[in-house]
């Protein structure tokens, strides 16, 4: 077919199209879905003792700002990622907030090892962040991906990750709220590897989901 | 791509609202500049191609034109469907190529177009079966034994009876027909 007769018929079949929201529109109400979810997910497990006064530890609260700071910026990035007219480096924005969150992760528990000769450093089976994880990132994922669903035409699989990694991160968030890790090496490997396997799992399930919804 | 005609963005945010006259007018402003696009951002690529990733890229802006901010600049919008949607047909290209040969120019003859290592092996064993089943039953009965079971003429004497001179002679008549049948078969070719 020729391009000229390829745009009388596009031009004959302009109907009019609602608008897509903005990226930072759609942040914000996934955040107004998702954060009701983690407050929930904290009352019914039952939150820490001295949970204030946890927060007002700096080396908590860094952890916390870090993992806060992923989830936007993630959640953000794929709301972008399906936009054609947003530039690539956006999405290596949660990469970068991700990396940072881990570092930081690594830094307190290379400082905590020093200061209790080791002891930090002790790792032993603690299964049951892997289904915590799991169940609180379901909510923000489902509504990730219902969300997405008429945003994500570009650059999908990648909105996909960006959008799994904001729900894991988010359940990082409210995990350390109600659940606590014996040390620092346990945070690292059981929780953040938590976040790492949502993060994949979900995004294959997201992009089966979205798949089956632009179907 | 800061040199925007303003017009683009009317037309585009118009087309959201199904204006058919806007749409058509940014679809026609934009068609050379997404071939000039095109072509600097793929110069190694075939006319073909360029119009292809074009097409796509329209088919593309058609589909998902309720993304559009009309806040925005037109032309990143376009040019961003473009190097996507670009770089799919490209890698589908790719992707195919190493499957797909051109035949144009190859004889029909040619060992390229062969599917199977005994497939000339197997045309011509088919065509000696079927010339075999076009002669006489004495011929083939005579070929069967000394050419396919390779039997000496002592052993055919003694399973048909025949003498020795007679079944040289029934041979050589035999095998005059089956050549004449094969070429026969060829003329037909």
């Amino acid at each position: 077919m020729k391009t000229e007769d390829l745009i009388a018929q596009l031009a004959q079949n302009a109907k009019p199209v609602r608008r897509a929201l903005p990226p930072g529109a759609l942040t914000a109400r996934w955040l107004l879905v998702t954060l009701p979810v983690l407050a929930v997910m904290v009352l019914v497990m039952g939150p820490r003792p001295h949970l204030l006064a946890l927060l007002m530890q700096p080396r908590f609260a860094t952890a916390e700002i870090l993992a806060a700071a992923t989830t936007v910026i993630s959640a953000y990035a794929a709301f972008c990622a399906g936009r054609p007219d947003e530039p690539g480096w956006k999405l290596l924005m949660p990469v970068a907030a991700f990396l940072l969150w881990l570092a930081e992760l690594g830094r307190q528990c290379f400082v905590l090892a020093v200061q209790t000769n080791g002891a930090a450093l002790e790792l032993h089976a603690d299964w049951i962040c892997v289904p915590a994880i799991a169940i609180t990132a379901l909510m923000p994922a489902v509504a990730m991906v219902w969300l997405l669903r008429r945003s994500a035409k570009f650059r999908t699989t990648h909105a996909c990750l960006c959008g799994a990694m904001a729900a894991a991160a988010a359940a990082e968030l409210a995990l350390p709220l109600f659940h606590a890790a014996d040390t620092m090496m346990m945070v690292l490997v059981w929780q953040m590897g938590s976040v790492a396997l949502f993060t994949m799992l979900g995004a294959l399930a997201a992009r089966l989901g979205l798949t089956a919804l632009h179907a | 791509m800061s040199d925007e005609d303003p017009n683009w963005r009317v037309w585009l945010a118009a087309a959201q609202d199904g204006d058919a006259r806007a749409y058509a007018r940014l679809l026609a402003a934009a068609l050379p500049w997404l071939r000039r696009r095109a072509r600097a951002r793929w110069p190694g690529s075939s006319a073909a191609d360029i119009e292809d990733i074009v097409q796509e890229t329209l088919l593309a802006l058609h589909q998902n034109r309720h993304l559009y901010d009309p806040d925005r600049p037109a032309q990143p919008f376009l040019f961003g469907i473009m190097k996507l949607r670009g770089a799919d047909v490209r890698r589908h290209r790719q992707r195919h190529s190493g499957r797909e040969t051109a035949i144009d120019d190859i004889s029909p003859d040619a060992g390229a177009l062969m599917t199977r290592d005994t497939q000339e092996q197997d045309a011509d064993q088919h065509r000696v079966m079927d010339a075999l089943a076009g002669l006489g039953a004495r011929d083939r009965q005579v070929l069967e034994m000394l050419k396919l079971r390779e039997l000496s003429l002592k052993e055919a004497e003694a399973e048909t009876g025949l003498s020795i001179s007679a079944l040289k002679v029934a041979s050589f008549r035999a095998m005059q027909r089956l050549k004449q049948a094969l070429k026969g078969g060829s003329d037909e070719n």
